[in-house]
């Protein structure tokens, strides 16, 4: 059993708080029951002395201690005053209402630990409880910012001693914690602890500047600069889809011209730029479905009118508004009826329901999820299709965006139901499943050890699921295929798959909705699926 | 004394209501949010299995039926069987539902020994041999309440800080403060137990209370029964400085928070109050925000998020 932390523990400088430990970590089913490798790779020594891993030994942030104590000075009161802010009705009315419920009504009952899937697969270590970072959050604002007496402070639990090292640990750890809500979900009070790190994430971007740079440097403010947050142009977009409509001949000896820029056009699809660059397959197929199915769309390239994701969603507010603006002006200067939102979940919600309340006037331009057109298009006969070509198992993943977080959770159903004679659940689903341990755009962020921890940890419990679901077929002679309808977690699946080797021992290949759509059209002469895409 | 426990009794209803008020008032006063929902939305269509109005195709122009009253029963049926606690943790149920029982049968009690004064006022024998039947049914209704509070509230907090102290996960976050709260709980409920077990079995002397407060005269009662009063009183003044309010900010939460799902459709309320909401300034300090501008200027000015600010 592991040693029980203390809370006053979080603050103590030095020694490293906790360590994945192979023995407790979550068991997996065989073959992946024998642990041959460390779970996370150790920092070199080089690496330590440059960024505070006193958090668990893993960097996502990575700071630099200070050089001096007025440097570590001046640094606790920059990010104090940031705190400050978190309470104003100007600076955060955008989350001041959740933020505040849930600070002052938890009652740290610890429910929502057995719920949080990184807890659980930790092997239970107390630093990742969901209820860790709050905890933290609370004694700071009482000591420092309330400045409760500190007879009060005691009485209630809410002193602390506040360096430098405590503020590091709390960025790291503020991304150990996916987004994912699954905690929420569990909290008869209504507190919502998974808000609390992306708020402890808000003031150290919005006030500190400091965020993962596949977030922010590399992420939203390239995003905003060039187009795309994977640093593709307009000019490379199109590029591509010559590509992307070469392919699509060589695969289905069809021609098709992949609608770009079209003015009038009925809906504009954005994609998770990440599928130009990592998944051609998932745009071949919505070209080759819509084009069947005769729908009026395009894509666009304006500045992140052909991107979908929005970073902002998991560390910043003011990048988030820049970036759904952006998206919203790009429809606007097409002059489409609708905005559509691809195979992306955190683009769901971010696009659709986020934005909603950032978007005004005529920039407030309807957006929707495509699956409810595609399960249109599939139960309505809108194209031939025969299922036995889809003749293998199949389970489902549910992103936690799109299904917790937004309600979208029969329509993909209803297709596979359709088109995927082995279709099996994983359990538990729907509202309640386990993130791919890549939520919150860890899927994105490579620094160091980060990708180890994120397999190891965060994804275990969905790697659980997983070969659980195929347990039946448990060999990688049967070939197998979860359907993950998201970019981010095609992108956890494919570094997970990956770091367990999933193909070579389990024969499961990772993929979108649509590609089994099209993989089920009688009207292709070659399977669209091809396993090799491992 | 007995004027003594008139005034204070008054104070303390007075005290509970008004801070409750305020708290309230306080919460619902925050601007409204950035959407947060998570499903199961309970006032859904498809609230079984977690469903929205997204999976409609063009869901904005259809009716969106909200079933209010589901939502309601759903929200306020956790405040009484905590359904959550039973499945996850069981031997955390076993002392919290007790507690809290405890807690909402003592208030309900009261509430109840007030109309069953005000009956007494106007005539009505109340007693388990009353002649009026009304009278023979607030007899035991009063005495299932105050029996099943005093009872509950007792076990409640004499097992709270025994699952406090053995749960891992409780003793890492408790705080002397929840000590003290069983403490001074068990106080509260054991003197009413004590006095009703001992001295008034049938719960007379309640109601003789009320009867007093009621008429402002001085009730006379047993010591036992004056120190539950007294400290009953001093527990109403108590709560509003504990978590307490979560009976109904728990509510409010459900309802503008996890389930607010109202879309801000064009020319809506919504849309005015967010452009005024817009038009705030904001402080933050990043390099990438324009400080002092606001939020529509920080989120469409040219130049940011690069534009690097001199340092002063
Ligand atoms: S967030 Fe909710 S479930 Fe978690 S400890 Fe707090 S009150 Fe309990
Ligand atoms: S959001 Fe998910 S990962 Fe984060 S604390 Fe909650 S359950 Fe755990």
């Amino acid at each position: 059993m592991k040693k029980e932390m203390k809370i006053d523990e979080f603050c103590r400088p030095g020694e490293q708080l906790a360590e994945i430990d192979p023995a407790e970590i979550i068991p997996l089913p065989p073959p992946y029951d024998r642990i041959e490798k460390a779970p996370i790779r150790k920092l070199a020594e080089e690496q330590r002395k440059r960024m505070d891993a006193s958090l668990d030994g893993v960097v996502a942030i990575g700071l630099t201690p200070p050089a001096s104590p007025e440097e570590e000075k001046a640094f606790i009161e920059k990010f104090l005053a940031g705190l400050e802010k978190l309470f104003s009705a100007d600076d955060n009315w955008t989350f001041l209402q959740p933020l505040t419920h849930t600070l002052e009504y938890c009652v740290k009952c610890q429910i929502c630990s057995d719920a949080c899937p990184t807890y659980l697969a930790s092997g239970r270590q107390d630093i990742y409880r969901p209820t860790m970072r709050p905890e933290i959050l609370r004694r700071i604002i009482h000591t420092y910012v309330k400045k409760d007496h500190l007879l009060l402070r005691k009485f209630q639990g809410s002193d602390i001693d506040l360096n430098w090292q405590t503020l590091a640990r709390l960025a790291e750890l503020a991304y150990r914690c996916t987004l994912c809500r699954r905690c929420a979900q569990v909290c008869l009070l209504g507190c919502d602890n998974a808000l609390v790190s992306r708020e402890i994430r808000k003031v150290f971007s919005q006030q500190m500047g400091i965020a993962p740079k596949e977030l922010h440097e590399k992420g939203s403010v390239q995003q905003l600069r060039v187009g795309s947050s994977t640093g593709m142009t307009p000019a490379a977009l199109k590029n591509i889809m010559e590509f992307v409509e070469e392919e699509i001949e060589e695969k289905t000896g069809r021609k098709i011209k992949i609608p770009v820029d079209k003015k009038g056009a009925d809906m504009l699809l954005i994609h998770n730029a990440g599928e130009f660059m990592a998944w051609p397959e998932n745009l071949e197929a919505f070209a080759i479905l819509l084009d069947a199915a005769g729908v009026d769309w395009t894509l666009s390239t304006e500045i992140a009118g052909y991107d979908s994701v929005n970073y902002g969603v998991w560390y910043d507010d003011i990048q988030f508004a820049r970036v759904a603006i952006r998206q919203s002006m790009a429809a606007k200067s097409l002059g489409v009826r609708k905005i559509s939102l691809g195979e992306c979940g955190h683009a769901h919600k971010a696009g659709i329901v986020v934005a909603d309340r950032v978007l005004t006037g005529d920039l407030n331009i309807p957006r929707e999820s495509i699956l409810p057109l595609l399960e249109e298009i599939v139960l309505r006969g809108r194209i031939k299709l025969d299922p036995s070509r889809n003749n293998f198992p199949v389970t489902l993943h549910d992103p936690c965006n799109m299904v917790r977080l937004m309600g979208i959770v029969a329509p993909q159903r209803r297709i596979l139901k359709q088109i995927c004679p082995q279709f099996r659940e994983m359990e538990p689903h729907g509202v309640e499943n386990y993130c791919c341990g890549g939520g919150s755009g860890f899927a994105i962020t490579q620094s160091t050890n980060f990708p180890d921890w994120r397999s190891a940890v965060s994804g275990r419990m969905k790697m659980k699921q997983i070969l659980t679901a195929f347990e039946d077929v448990p060999g990688p002679e049967v070939k197998k295929y979860l359907c993950a309808p998201c970019s981010n977690c095609k992108g956890q699946f494919r570094d997970m798959f990956e770091y367990y080797g999933v193909w070579e021992k389990s024969g499961i290949l990772y993929g979108g909705l649509v590609e089994l759509i099209v993989n089920a059209m009688t009207n292709l002469k070659k399977p669209f699926i091809q396993w090799e895409w491992h | 004394m007995g004027t003594l426990i008139i005034v204070l009794t008054y104070i303390a209803y007075v005290f509970i209501v008004v801070v409750y008020t305020v708290k309230v008032l306080a919460w619902l006063r925050m601007p409204p949010h950035i959407r947060w929902d998570l499903y199961p939305v309970i006032h859904e269509e498809h609230y079984r299995y977690g469903g929205s109005y997204y999976e409609q195709q063009e869901w904005w122009k259809k009716p969106r039926p909200k079933n209010t009253w589901r939502s309601l029963l759903y929200s306020l049926k956790d405040n009484f069987t905590m359904g959550e606690y039973y499945e996850r943790n069981r031997l955390y149920w076993l002392f919290l539902f007790p507690w809290h029982i405890g807690f909402i049968f003592i208030i309900t009690f009261h509430i109840l020994c007030f109309f069953a004064a005000v009956a007494m006022y106007g005539g009505l024998d109340i007693g388990a041999v009353s002649a009026h039947l009304a009278g023979r049914v607030f007899y035991y209704v009063l005495l299932c309440t105050g029996g099943i509070a005093f009872i509950a509230g007792t076990f409640g907090s004499l097992g709270m800080p025994i699952i406090r102290l053995a749960d891992r996960g409780l003793r890492t976050y408790a705080m002397p403060m929840n000590f003290f709260n069983y403490l001074f709980f068990f106080t509260v409920y054991g003197s009413g137990l004590l006095s009703w077990l001992v001295l008034d079995p049938n719960l007379d002397e309640y109601r003789t209370y009320w009867l007093g407060l009621i008429t402002l005269t001085a009730p006379a009662l047993h010591t036992m029964t004056l120190i539950h009063i007294i400290l009953f009183d001093i527990f109403l003044i108590y709560l509003p400085f504990t978590r307490s309010t979560h009976y109904i900010t728990r509510i409010l939460a459900y309802y503008f928070i996890r389930w607010d799902d109202e879309p801000n459709l064009p020319g809506s309320d919504l849309e005015r109050q967010i452009a005024g909401l817009l038009g705030r300034k904001v402080s933050w300090e990043g390099n990438h925000i324009p400080t002092g501008k606001s939020w529509a200027e920080a989120a469409t000015e040219r130049g940011f998020p690069e534009g690097k600010k001199e340092k002063p």
